[in-house]
């Protein structure tokens, strides 16, 4: 097998960035609000406008509506503009973008004409905003939902049913409407969405933190310069952090480090600590899926490599190939959240790294971490008293100001339909996981409150059941092999990758949430299961993911 | 209306009483996942096929040919037990998939044997049979975490732990070869950290350790352990890891004639997997090993008699190792269980059946079960051997001579353990 091959390939992954790689340019808007201009066509018209906080919205109302308009809130896009030229994967750069989306499309960012048409049939209409502000934007986005919601209900008097649906940080963005508002929504499908703020900054800057320490010490992360000055350097971080993933995943098999290496890095080195072990530890110590699109740690070539292959490298491999996707997000996060709150935002001087290391992951990667000595000198370079691995030291006002996001609570406050890869890196499973384990105490504890009712009344009414979470799982096995045994990257495997699901899918959790608004509670039963397994999708009440790391408590 | 009342309610009681006895009388009814009223159906993962499969790709033979003369014989209650075995190439990830298939595709009552250490975690904590109530019956590993009844509620070890097997190892190393400079290999993991805590409760003092990380043991690893064992003048040289370890640094050792006074722990001492290794038998002669059950070899011990009888028939050619015992055993003591758990097994009456009986159950060992309501602690001791020149392991002067102790602080005491004859033709009684 010839893994030196990889690095190419690296970069061909990278570049598909779910996240960021298809934003167009377009300036940002700053318009005041302005009421929507409809085309009156038929039988879609479309019509535009603005919010008074100045995002561009778009609505398009079918003449046969029925009542049921769905609204939907598109994933992240930077806040600050990637220039061109800088980045191998982004050769155009990557630019701001304030267009609206009114349904999900075939890839993020877009949106789907085929898919708002099937909706728009049904008498559906469909509406999104481009929100005021990009980047991590819940709370201005959450604003503007109410706006538009109360725009389109002013302009469409017949509405009677309200379905909001987003994914990634629109997921989050749908989750916070719903917990702030719930009056305002009558049902809600959350997709691949994004953790709490909190969590989510944990894991980005844990990350990037670990990054840093082990494999390059000049990357910044906190305290970037002010205006285009601050992007260049923010640019760079994301370049050097392109340059760790290729350089350890070009040796996977020699165990060699980034040149760049801290002094800590290149110790282990010298005392045969391979690079892959140092990466795998940095994504189990974080919460990052090690399996990905193109590696199940599942499959080997034929060969000595059938078995080396998935229990000593590819959990590595994996865990390069969702880092890519994670980590160019996390950086344009870092960069904007440094402008926003101050410098040095973060903190993690408290932080016991070797505690987020789970007694089940060190047990079943071991191989591939190289071994419990190996595990303890890798965590021992993140002690806080080694003077190799300076910890960030946040600066009080602006750890304060960062705290004041909205941080999303995962109660379930309407009808909720949750769908999710499980091997999504962002990662939304972990955080499904919590909200639904977080569901089944709170609907005992509303079964048990209607049982106490009914002793007193004699007359029981049954809770409804509100939320129903989809699991896009993988096939048995994906990984591919070329001739000479080298992995094959591939752009989509099920159950991988970010926000990545079919129209099929995007339509059932749509179809699903509309039911849900017109019920008062998740579709359940035979028909609903059957109409889940024909898009792909199972229920599991047994699932078991392991919780984002900040709430390892 | 009361008169009514009363007629319903004597109907009644006689329909429920007429049920009643007809389920004493007829085939058992299927009442739970994987129970038929023909058939009990049980599920494995261990590696099959790979470098890992070695020898223990001979279990699930071993396990239906005891399960086939099971059914041959009436079976449990008139159930047929069959065995659905698939191949995880000893890979957690693949382990995890295959077990979701067997609990949700082939729907089996319980897993049986799943083999590893790493591959049992990853299921633990991935498909979680606990919280599906899965019973996890007998897991093919040492480690002691997984008699930790709080974490894995319904797992059973059945292999003595390895930190007993530790224990034991320092206790006859303090015997016999008090002032020797002592050398040891191990798998740097949770196998390995047993290992490492039985003997330290042991006191056993090293010249040298060697830790080696799985996936990385090969012949030019082993040359470079031997030379950290020569440098330190190791008397003693003991073996605590997987299969190909001990046979790579045996195949290596030979080579270069270094000799010192093995000593193999059970997980790598299988004589006939080291064998198939290309070892020769010579190397392993008068090393010291391990086993809770009697030597394969000793046909004048009922159980070993009748297991390579029914093995013979049932797998020709295949010879009786003891990879091959200790699946024939783990089937047997999993038909008592099936048995005990009632006319009507469910997941629950199993697990309630070893929790109450499990420490009674008649099988090969010649140590005690720890079983009880609240230990799901399986065998608790290894007798002491010498490799013969064929390679057979053999008791030290023909007699079995047996340790027992527990994966904590308590001593390490001879046995005076007497196993109970077997039940009448080795069926469940």
């Amino acid at each position: 097998m010839k893994i030196n091959s990889f690095k190419k390939r690296a970069l061909a992954l990278l570049s598909i960035s779910a996240l960021l790689a298809t934003i167009v340019s377009i300036a940002p808007a700053t318009a005041a609000a302005t009421d929507p201009v409809c085309d009156g066509k038929t039988p879609i018209q479309t019509c535009l406008g603005k919010t008074s906080d100045g995002a561009g919205y778009e609505m398009r109302v079918p003449s046969n509506f029925n009542g049921t308009v769905a609204i939907w809130s598109h994933g992240l896009g930077v806040s600050w503009a990637v220039p061109a030229g800088l980045l191998p994967p982004f050769p155009n750069g990557i630019p701001v973008d304030p267009r609206p989306n009114v349904t999900p499309g075939t890839v993020v960012g877009s949106t789907s004409t085929a898919l708002a048409n099937s909706i728009l049939a049904g008498g559906v209409a469909v509406m999104g905003s481009g929100f005021p502000v990009q980047g991590w934007n819940l709370d201005e986005a959450v604003k503007t939902n109410v706006e538009l919601i109360g725009i389109f209900k002013k302009t469409f008097t017949k509405t009677n049913k309200v379905v909001a649906w987003g994914y990634s940080a629109g997921g989050g963005i749908t989750q916070a409407l719903a917990e702030q508002h719930p009056e305002l929504v009558d049902a809600v499908a959350i997709i691949d969405p994004v953790a709490p703020v909190t969590a989510m900054q944990k894991l980005l800057m844990d990350a990037l933190w670990l990054f840093k320490t082990y494999f390059d010490p000049t990357m910044k992360l906190t305290g970037y310069s002010a205006g285009q000055a601050g992007d260049l350097e923010a640019t760079a971080d994301i370049g050097k952090m392109y340059s760790i993933l290729a350089s350890v995943g070009a040796n996977m098999s020699t165990g060699k480090w980034p040149a760049t290496a801290s002094a800590s890095g290149k110790a282990l080195e010298a005392a045969g600590v391979p690079s892959r072990s140092a990466m795998l530890l940095c994504a189990l110590l974080v919460g990052v899926p090690v399996q990905s699109t193109s590696y199940d740690n599942i499959s080997g070539p034929e060969g000595a490599q059938k078995l080396a292959l998935p229990l000593v490298v590819s959990p590595a491999l994996a865990s390069l190939e969702n880092f890519g996707l994670a980590l160019t997000s996390g950086l344009s996060m870092a960069r904007e959240w440094d402008t926003k709150f101050g410098a040095n935002w973060y903190d993690n001087t408290k932080t016991n790294f070797a505690d987020q290391l789970s007694e089940s992951d060190r047990v079943i990667y071991n191989a591939a971490l190289s071994g419990n000595s190996v595990i303890d000198a890798l965590l021992g370079v993140l002690n806080p008293a080694n003077p190799g691995a300076p910890r960030l030291v946040g600066n009080a006002a602006a750890v304060a100001k960062a705290s004041q996001m909205y941080s999303t609570t995962g109660k379930i406050t309407v009808p909720t339909i949750m769908m999710t890869g499980v091997n999504d890196p962002v990662p939304a499973a972990a955080w499904i996981q919590q909200v639904s384990d977080g569901y089944t105490e709170q609907y005992a504890a509303e079964k048990a409150a209607a049982f106490k009712k009914y002793q007193s009344t004699r007359s029981y009414v049954a809770p409804k059941n509100k939320l129903s979470v989809l699991w896009l799982k993988p096939p048995k096995s994906w990984t591919k092999f070329d001739a000479a045994g080298s992995p094959i990257a591939q752009a989509y495997v099920p159950g991988n990758g970010h926000a990545l699901f079919t129209q099929g899918q995007f339509k059932f959790m749509i179809d699903a949430a509309i039911k849900a608004a017109n019920s008062g509670s998740v579709p359940s039963g035979g028909a609903h299961i059957t109409a889940a397994r024909k898009a792909g999708l199972v229920m599991d009440k047994y699932s078991s993911y392991q919780y984002l790391k900040y709430f390892n408590k | 209306m009361k008169a009514m009342n009363r007629r319903k309610l004597i109907t009644a009681s006689a329909v429920l009483a007429i049920v009643g006895l007809a389920s004493t009388a007829l085939p058992a009814q299927a009442a739970e996942v994987g129970v038929s009223s023909t058939e009990i159906k049980l599920g494995m993962t261990l590696p099959m096929t790979g470098t890992a499969s070695l020898g223990y790709n001979k279990i699930p033979g071993a396990a239906k040919a005891y399960f086939d003369y099971l059914n041959a014989n009436g079976g449990i209650n008139g159930r047929k037990v069959t065995l659905v075995v698939k191949d995880d190439r000893y890979v957690p990830t693949e382990a995890v998939a295959k077990t979701n298939e067997l609990i949700l595709k082939d729907k089996v009552m319980a897993l049986m044997a799943p083999l590893g250490t790493a591959n049992v975690k990853a299921v633990a904590s991935s498909v979680n049979p606990a919280r599906r109530g899965v019973p996890v019956l007998f897991v093919n590993t040492g480690f002691s975490g997984f008699a930790d009844t709080k974490k894995y509620p319904t797992t059973y070890t059945v292999l003595p732990s390895y930190i007993m097997e530790a224990k034991i190892m320092g206790e006859y190393i303090k015997e016999n070869f008090a002032g020797k400079k002592i050398g040891l290999l191990y798998q740097d993991d949770d196998f390995g950290s047993d290992a490492l805590a039985g003997f330290k409760t042991a006191g056993t003092k090293f010249a040298v350790t060697v830790p080696y990380a799985s996936g990385s043991q090969n012949a030019a690893a082993a040359a470079g352990w031997i030379t950290k064992f020569k440098a330190a003048e190791a008397d003693v040289v003991i073996l605590f890891a997987v299969s190909s370890a001990t046979s790579a640094m045996l195949g290596v050792a030979a080579q270069l004639k270094y000799a010192p006074q093995w000593m193999l722990g059970s997980v790598g001492g299988d004589a006939t997997t080291i064998k198939l290794t290309g070892v020769p038998a010579g190397v392993l002669y008068n090393a010291i090993g391990f086993s809770p059950v009697p030597a394969t070899t000793d046909m004048k011990d009922e159980y070993v008699k009748l297991f390579s009888d029914i093995y013979a028939k049932a797998v020709p050619g295949s010879a009786f190792d003891l990879n091959v015992l200790l699946g024939m055993n783990t089937a047997f003591m999993t038909a008592q269980a099936l048995k005990a758990a009632g006319a009507n097994p469910t997941r629950r009456t199993l697990m309630a059946a070893i929790d109450s009986k499990g420490a009674t159950f008649a099988n090969s060992a010649l140590v005690p079960a720890g079983y009880s309501k609240t230990s799901h602690v399986g065998l608790t001791g290894y007798w002491v051997g010498k490799y013969a020149p064929t390679g057979d392991l053999a008791p030290i002067g023909g007699t079995y001579v047996t340790y027992t102790t527990d994966s904590g602080s308590g001593a390490v005491v001879k046995s005076t353990y007497k196993r109970p004859a077997m039940p009448a033709k080795g069926l469940p009684n």
